[in-house]
């Protein structure tokens, strides 16, 4: 049985307060929307608790035991990188030179840029993301993700038109399906779909540390044998890649347990692959004509429109295209798609509120109230300066 | 379970949240079957019928909040509390339990003679009500004295527990926390037709407590970006001339309303046609308004420094200095639709959530009697 492993890595660019009381203002839109010190504090912090101890660790386990995975890197972590850290780039080039991992496309700026009526916007957001990755790491992109696994039988459609030979979902909405099979998208007929198993993945990017999951304290080779339990084709196990290190902490031991994985795995029948050498005819078809995704226990849109501020910050972002368009500035339309991001949002959320210890969090911090009134201030000053 | 108690005010005329909780306490707790003997000074009004059995002690002028730093004043309120407890010590309680400092000499007088549990509720100290400028010693000596010697202290918030601790020297042991309510059928089903500008409404006592010069200078700033909209400054107090002179100062008498006192019967009027209630607040214990506000269906901007900023999620907070953010926030709420709509919705669920209810401080209060016994 084959096993994926596909890495998300990415990180927003955070937004500066901008109050409507600065309205009056002029200067950089860059400078006055994105708060460059925090963006590159977390950067570099992240970049030192994950990014490079990751990499470094499985460039040893590459040589080590050939394993095999997939990453996506986002435009917007690109960019940061490129600006703050160059190193980090070096250190995911010398992963790709190997030729045992490979790089997945998804919306440059990860956004949700597919759910928009005009899918335009949504095709050349990929493909300025194909773009980045030819050039930066030398490589064809054949598989494709859609932001926080955002799916649909339409967007696999337009992966398909675009040439894409796999694209990647969330395993849900099964039935007694498992997800341990290639399936096909209802309405295409070349590309495969992979679909994550998110008990075994969220077991991992979870509840590793999870003192009250009986599954813990989760060792290599306890999660080797879970594996080798399973039936079916391929195992997908997707999660972010800050999973190592900064969601989860060096002290929990996820390093150690990645380290002793790949040992443990071969003991059994099981065989890395990345997305493109999966080649088992689908098994069956998928069918989502619904939106699904990865995000929150409802595995749908809700985390990002799932309220009447996040759905108005969405149509004024969308409204605001056409517009932007019309002016053929290059940076200015790079701003707006900097906007786009799903974190931006994702922060107004308020599914969570009712969560004490969220309450104590957002009391301290932002609240989604907060986080709408800045990034609404952000849009209409954007629309002001049109 | 019988209990004396001492207050100052009680509906229908009140100055502040004082008057409301003993109005709401007492009538949930001879719900709950507690017999309550409630004093008071003598009003030329008939109070409001609560289910508590009034006792009128003596024609007094006390003002709870704004009160002369003068001698004379002083003696009135030493002898309303020596009249107090001559006539408590003829009835037969369990418990003596008093309000604020303006209560706290009968209190420990009858703790003495009876020898009874006395309970304290502090719903403001002299820095809360001074706004920590010029408090008066002689009050914080009397607040000091009621704290060491009440069984149990009640707060009307965490904050406040905490002021008693650093300030007070308070026992930590015997402070318990009872947030204030609302009975938001006073605020909901009200109907009066919107005015064409668009209001944001302060209402509270006019003191330096309650930060109205800060909705002022918020007001100056929304002014420069927002034409249709005016200004309702609600209640009474001693700083109202000051608050006329400084509308005149930043130009904006025009687009400033004083309503004056406001009734117990038209205040859920006044909420109604407001767009958005502000309250910043320098030093609030707890805060009723911005409950009162919540259950009326209205966004909420209050500072960070009140109580109910403890235990409410679906308002916005701010800090009382901070007049940028607060008009920030105040033409946000006059803008964005989502923001109005989604902040209506989830108030109203949260009001209605009934961890804010009368009947729930009634109970907490009766286990704390409880405790006592």
């Amino acid at each position: 049985m084959k096993l994926c492993f596909y890495f998300q890595v990415h990180q927003p660019m955070r937004l500066n307060k901008l109050s409507i009381l600065d309205f009056c203002k002029n200067g950089d839109l860059k400078q006055m929307y994105f708060n460059e010190r925090k963006n590159r504090e977390i950067l570099l912090r992240v970049a030192e608790k994950c990014y490079l101890p990751t990499n470094r660790l499985m460039l040893e386990l590459i040589s080590k035991y050939d394993i095999k995975f997939a990453l996506s890197l986002t435009g917007v972590f690109i960019e940061q990188c490129q600006e703050y850290a160059p190193g980090v780039l070096d250190s995911f080039n010398a992963l790709a030179e190997t030729g045992n991992v490979e790089f997945i496309d998804e919306t440059y700026y990860h956004s949700l840029a597919s759910l928009y009526k005009d899918k335009s916007e949504f095709i050349e957001q990929i493909k300025k993301h194909a773009k980045i990755i030819k050039r930066l790491f030398n490589q064809k992109t054949i598989t494709f993700r859609n932001t926080e696994l955002i799916y649909s039988n339409e967007i696999a459609g337009i992966a398909e038109s675009l040439g894409y030979k796999t694209i990647l979902a969330e395993g849900i909405n099964l039935g007694w399906r498992s997800p341990n099979y290639v399936y096909r998208p209802r309405g295409c007929s070349k590309i495969k779909l992979l679909l994550r198993n998110y008990m075994l993945s969220d077991d991992v990017s979870f509840r590793f540390s999870a003192h009250a999951w009986n599954g813990y304290p989760l060792t290599a080779d306890k999660y080797a044998s879970w594996l080798s339990h399973c039936t079916g084709d391929v195992i997908n196990i997707f999660m972010d890649y800050e999973t190592f290190g900064e969601h989860q902490w060096k002290e929990t031991g996820i390093f150690e347990f990645l380290r002793h994985l790949p040992a443990e795995i071969k003991k059994h029948n099981l065989e890395f692959a990345t997305p493109e050498e999966i080649e088992m005819p689908p098994a069956g078809e998928y069918d989502a004509p619904n939106v699904v995704s990865w995000a929150d226990l409802e595995r749908d849109t809700s985390a990002w429109l799932g309220n009447d501020m996040q759905k108005s910050c969405f149509n004024e972002m969308e409204k605001l295209g056409a517009l932007i368009k019309q002016k053929n500035d290059k940076k200015l339309l790079h701003i707006w798609r900097l906007l786009q991001t799903t974190d931006h949002i994702y922060y107004i959320s308020t599914k969570k509120m009712g969560d004490e210890e969220v309450h104590k969090y957002f009391a301290e911090h932002q609240s989604p109230y907060e986080a709408f009134i800045n990034y609404m201030n952000i849009i209409q000053h954007l629309k002001g300066s049109l | 379970m019988r209990i004396a108690m001492i207050g100052w005010e009680f509906p229908p005329l009140v100055s502040g949240g004082l008057g409301t909780h003993c109005y709401e306490l007492t009538k949930h707790l001879s719900e709950k079957g507690v017999i309550i003997d409630f004093y008071m000074p003598k009003v030329r009004y008939e109070v409001a019928d609560s289910g508590a059995n009034i006792v009128p002690v003596a024609f007094t002028p006390i003002t709870p909040y704004a009160y002369p730093k003068r001698e004379d004043f002083f003696q009135k309120v030493i002898s309303y509390n020596e009249k107090c407890a001559s006539l408590v010590v003829k009835g037969n309680y369990d418990i003596i339990h008093c309000h604020d400092w303006l209560t706290v000499p009968a209190g420990i007088k009858l703790k003495k003679t009876l020898r009874k549990p006395f309970v304290f509720t502090v719903h403001s100290t002299e820095y809360d009500r001074t706004a920590n400028l010029f408090p008066w010693d002689r009050v914080v000596d009397i607040e000091k004295a009621g704290i060491l010697h009440a069984d149990r202290i009640i707060t009307v918030s965490k904050r406040m527990k905490a002021q008693l601790i650093d300030r007070y020297d308070a026992d930590e042991r015997k402070i318990h926390v009872v947030y204030n309510g609302v009975d938001p059928r006073r605020f909901t089903g009200v109907k009066m037709k919107k005015p064409k500008e668009r209001i944001v409404l302060y209402f509270g006592r006019l003191t330096v407590q309650k930060g109205p010069d800060f909705f002022l200078k918020a007001a100056k700033k929304v002014l420069e970006f927002e034409n249709n909209v005016r200004f309702v400054v609600a209640g009474t107090g001693e700083m109202l001339t000051q608050l006329i002179d400084l509308t005149v100062k930043l130009g904006i008498q025009d687009k400033v309303f004083f309503t004056g006192y406001v009734s117990d019967e038209d205040l859920p009027k006044l909420y109604v046609i407001a767009d958005v209630f502000v309250l910043p607040s320098v030093s609030e214990p707890f805060g009723i308004a911005p409950l009162e506000a919540m259950a009326s269906g209205i966004p909420v901007i209050i500072s960070k420094t009140t109580g109910v900023s403890e235990i409410v999620r679906n308002c916005l907070l701010v800090d009382f200095w901070d007049t940028n953010e607060m008009a920030n926030k105040i033409i946000a709420v006059l803008r964005y639709e989502a923001l109005d709509r989604t902040l209506r919705e989830r108030e109203k669920m949260e009001i209605m959530d009934k961890s804010f209810s009368w009947g729930n401080a009634a109970e907490e209060t009766i286990r704390i009697y409880r405790g006592l016994l």
